[in-house]
């Protein structure tokens, strides 16, 4: 089993969440500073729109001040448990305002046409590096459907037309590129 | 559909990714609130995938987004005292957080708040809300401290079927009730030796809206709609 990596900030957002559980209002200041910029990113990579990425950003923080004290360890680092408030806030979103529709279409095309196919580059190279390699493991359609699905929340349509083929297919893919990807993380 | 272990493992990975999504994502939501095992193996692909978020580059949000996060957690800044659990207040103020934005003042002509009143000195003041040019109230002791006298100005009438209720809330516990506020009217609430020393020491009044006739409970059960903290001239 490997240990993930350390996060440094990981007892001080620890301390943070405790005195915002609290009520404490200084605490989550000094959250929002320490954290906001890693979040927003996230949400902007996810949206594509600026409008969708703030006010995912604020529902998060709004969510992290009355459930601090829901925070346990079991669901992962402080970080990542609130990184994950934003991607589901910022999915919702965008599922609800049909984000993808109003300007969508271009927006796939231009993914489309990128000849090393439509992540970019270096979210393949970064996914590979994380998960201890296991992404390596999976057929390129497979990583690539599932890094297009958590980078860029496309659904199983989108990732159907952005990768030309059929919907059933592409699901496949995704399922068994998950499955695959946890036996190997298990091993 | 049953909860087998294999369906369980392939929806919750697809759950995290988000491409669960619909009526599939709501039944798996109700399917996370039922069981300990499907949780446990949200918060392992929460865990696994979460990783794929340290590549994504930062970028800075505009300030209007953490002012709009304030806006919306405490929309009446100036009223709220320290934070930390203190008593009833952390609530309080989260329900006042419900009300139009109110700023409230109430004047103490008082120079030592500990001290029971002196013979002649007495609070006055005004509740007011800030889209409204004159006061929704005005408030002063009277009758040698022993009431207060509420006079309604711009405050205009509960909606059928409901009533303000005026508290004083002390530094810790539960407010004290000082009856129910009638618009349109003076209002002369008899100040028991309770609710006069705990005025004067916590200096804070509320005003919720309750059901008629005032909270059924003793406690405030509806929204608090002017909570306004007294300073001293």
């Amino acid at each position: 089993m490997t240990i993930t990596t350390r996060d440094p900030d990981r007892e001080e957002l620890m301390r943070l969440l405790l005195a915002i559980a609290r009520s404490d209002r200084r605490a989550f200041q000094q959250l929002y500073q320490k954290i906001s910029a890693r979040m927003f990113g996230l949400c902007m990579k996810l949206a594509g729109q600026r409008e969708v990425a703030e006010e995912a950003l604020q529902d998060a923080f709004v969510q992290i001040w009355h459930h601090a004290s829901e925070y346990h360890s079991d669901r992962g680092s402080p970080l990542s448990w609130m990184l994950t408030i934003a991607r589901y806030r910022t999915l919702d979103l965008m599922r609800s305002r049909a984000v993808r529709r109003t300007g969508g279409e271009e927006h796939l095309e231009h993914l489309e046409d990128q000849r090393s196919g439509p992540l970019d580059e270096s979210l393949r190279n970064a996914g590979a590096k994380q998960l201890t390699g296991c992404l390596d493991e999976l057929s390129d359609v497979q990583r690539d459907s599932i890094l297009l699905s958590y980078y860029r929340g496309l659904t199983h349509d989108e990732l159907a037309m952005a990768l030309s083929s059929p919907i059933g297919t592409v699901k496949s893919w995704i399922r068994r590129g998950l499955m695959a990807l946890k036996r190997c993380l298990e091993r | 559909m049953k909860k087998t272990p294999e369906r369980i493992e392939s929806l919750a990975a697809e759950y995290v990714l988000g491409s669960l999504k619909g009526q599939a994502r709501s039944r798996f939501e109700r399917w996370m609130m039922e069981s300990g095992r499907v949780r446990q193996e949200v918060w392992y692909w929460e865990e696994k995938l979460g990783q794929l978020s340290d590549q994504v580059p930062a970028r800075e949000p505009p300030a209007s987004v953490w002012q709009a996060i304030e806006h919306q957690l405490w929309p009446q800044k100036p009223a709220v005292p320290s934070t930390g659990g203190r008593g009833l207040w952390p609530a309080w103020s989260l329900m006042a957080t419900a009300a139009a934005l109110v700023l409230a003042v109430i004047l103490v002509q008082q120079p030592d708040p500990q001290a029971l009143p002196e013979p002649g000195s007495r609070l006055s003041g005004a509740i007011v809300q800030a889209d409204v040019s004159d006061p929704l109230w005005l408030v002063s002791e009277s009758g040698g401290q022993r009431h207060l006298r509420m006079r309604s100005v711009a405050a205009s009438s509960a909606q059928t079927g409901k009533d303000y209720e005026l508290w004083v809330v002390p530094a810790e516990g539960n407010p004290l009730s000082l009856g129910v506020v009638l618009v349109g009217d003076v209002l002369q609430v008899k100040l028991t030796d309770e609710a006069r020393t705990m005025l004067h020491e916590s200096r804070t009044l509320a005003i919720s809206l309750e059901p008629e006739g005032g909270s059924p409970t003793g406690a405030p059960t509806g929204p608090v709609l002017h909570v306004t903290r007294l300073h001293e001239l």
